[in-house]
C-alpha cells in the first residue's frame, strides 16, 4: 500500500514524510562541488564513498573500551582528564586518523566529564549535531531533534526521567553543549557489583547513552540486551499485548 | 592569540543567491513534514571534508579556523548545516581549488539531471 502526504495537509494523522519533494539549490551545490573536485583529482569517488560509510557504520565500541579502561586504571584515568585526545591512541583511537584510512573533520578537542556520585553529565548540541565520532559513531536520531536540543538546557531532569533515569534531587545534574571547537563524553561513575571484572565486560555495559549520560550503566544491561522489561505498573491490558515499554532507573 | 586563516572574507555572488532563496533545511523540512533534523546530503558534505583533508587538498585545521571566521561574518546567520556546506565552498573557491564560473554552469546541470526523473 502506498502512502503520499502533501505539504500543507492539515486534516487526519500526521506522518513524517522521508525527504522533501524537491531539490534544492544545497543539494545541488554539494553535489556540484564534489564532482568538480573529484574530476580535479582532489580526491576519488572511492574515497568518497569509504568515508561515507565509515561515518554512517562508526559504532560506540571505542568510549566503552575508554571508560572501562579509566574505571580499572587510575593512571590511565588521569592522562584521559589531562588530555583525552593523547589518551585515546592507548585504545586505538588517534582523533587524527580513526578511520585508519584518513584523517576525519572532528574537531580534535575532545573533554572527558567525570560523573561523581553528587555530580551527573550529559552532553547535547543545541546547535546541530556536534557529536565525539571517532569514539561513539554517528550521534543517535533523538540526539539531533530539536526537542532533545532545546529541552535539555532547560528541564535536564525532566528530559532525562523521560529516558527512564530519574536522577535524585541531591545529584546535581550539568549539561555540557558540544560545539565545534570541543567534544564531550560522560564519564559514568562505576557501578556497584563490577567489583573483579575485567576491561571487556566492563565495556559490554558501557553503552552508547551511559556516555551521553541519558543512561547508567548497570551490570547485566548492556547494547545487545533488548531493554524493555515487564513495566512495574503496567496500563492495564498492555501488559498482556506485550506493550509495556517504560523502566525505571533505580 | 588565535591564528587567521588565508580565507577572503569577501562575499560570493554565487553563494549569496543560494541565499536568497531561504530554502534551508529548517525551513524546508517542516514544509514537507520531515523530523530529520539534518539535511540528505549532510553526511556527504562530512565524507567531501574527510577526503579533502586524507588528500591533501585541504587539511582539516585550515578548514575549521577559516570555517570559524566565516561562521562569525558572512554566514553568521545561517543555520548549522547550510553553513557549514557555504563555508566549504567557499574556502574552496577562495584556494582556487574550483572557480566559481564552473560550479556555476556544474548546478545548472546538475539540477538538470536530477529534475530529469
Amino acid at each position: 500500500m502506498s502512502h503520499t502526504h502533501k505539504p500543507g495537509d492539515s486534516g487526519g494523522e500526521r506522518h513524517a514524510a522521508p525527504m522533501v519533494e524537491e531539490v534544492t539549490d544545497f543539494e545541488v551545490l554539494e553535489i556540484a562541488v564534489r564532482e568538480l573536485a573529484i574530476e580535479r583529482g582532489l580526491f576519488t569517488a572511492e574515497d568518497h564513498r569509504r568515508f561515507t560509510e565509515w561515518t554512517e557504520s562508526v559504532g560506540p565500541a571505542a568510549g566503552s573500551r575508554l571508560v572501562a579502561k579509566a574505571w580499572t586504571d587510575p593512571a590511565f584515568k588521569a592522562r584521559v582528564m589531562e588530555d583525552a585526545v593523547k589518551a585515546c591512541k592507548e585504545i586505538g583511537i588517534d582523533w587524527a586518523e580513526p578511520t585508519g584510512f584518513g584523517t576525519p573533520s572532528d574537531y580534535m578537542n575532545l573533554r572527558v566529564l567525570e560523573d561523581t556520585p553528587t555530580l551527573h553529565h550529559v552532553i547535547v548540541c543545541t546547535l546541530c549535531s556536534c557529536y565525539p565520532r571517532p569514539l561513539l559513531g554517528m550521534s543517535p536520531e533523538w540526539y539531533r531533534t530539536t526537542n532533545y536540543r532545546r529541552r535539555l538546557v532547560r528541564w535536564p531532569r525532566q528530559v532525562l526521567a523521560e529516558f527512564g533515569l530519574v536522577v535524585p534531587p541531591e545529584v546535581e545534574v550539568r549539561v555540557e553543549d558540544s560545539n565545534q571547537k570541543c567534544r564531550f563524553m560522560v564519564l559514568p561513575v562505576r557501578p556497584e557489583g563490577t567489583e573483579n571484572w575485567t576491561e571487556e565486560q566492563l565495556a559490554e555495559i558501557v553503552t552508547r547513552d551511559c556516555m551521553i549520560g541519558v543512561a547508567l550503566p548497570r551490570p547485566g544491561r548492556t547494547a545487545d540486551v533488548h531493554p524493555v522489561q515487564k513495566a512495574s505498573r503496567p496500563v492495564q491490558g498492555a501488559a498482556h499485548s506485550g506493550e509495556a515499554t517504560h523502566e525505571r532507573e533505580e | 592569540m588565535s591564528v587567521r586563516s588565508d580565507v577572503d572574507p569577501g562575499r560570493i555572488a554565487l553563494l549569496e543567491a543560494l541565499l536568497k532563496e531561504g530554502k534551508t533545511w529548517d525551513v524546508l523540512a517542516p514544509r514537507y513534514g520531515v523530523t530529520n533534523p539534518n539535511p540528505p546530503w549532510k553526511t556527504s558534505l562530512i565524507a567531501m571534508c574527510d577526503c579533502l583533508a586524507v588528500r591533501g587538498a585541504l587539511p582539516t585545521l585550515d578548514r575549521r579556523r577559516a570555517e570559524d571566521e566565516l561562521a562569525e561574518s558572512v554566514y553568521s546567520d545561517v543555520p548549522a548545516p547550510e553553513r557549514q556546506l557555504l563555508a566549504l565552498v567557499h574556502i574552496m573557491l577562495s584556494r582556487s581549488l574550483v572557480a566559481e564560473d564552473n560550479l556555476a554552469s556544474r548546478m545548472r546541470a546538475v539540477r538538470s539531471r536530477l529534475e530529469a526523473v
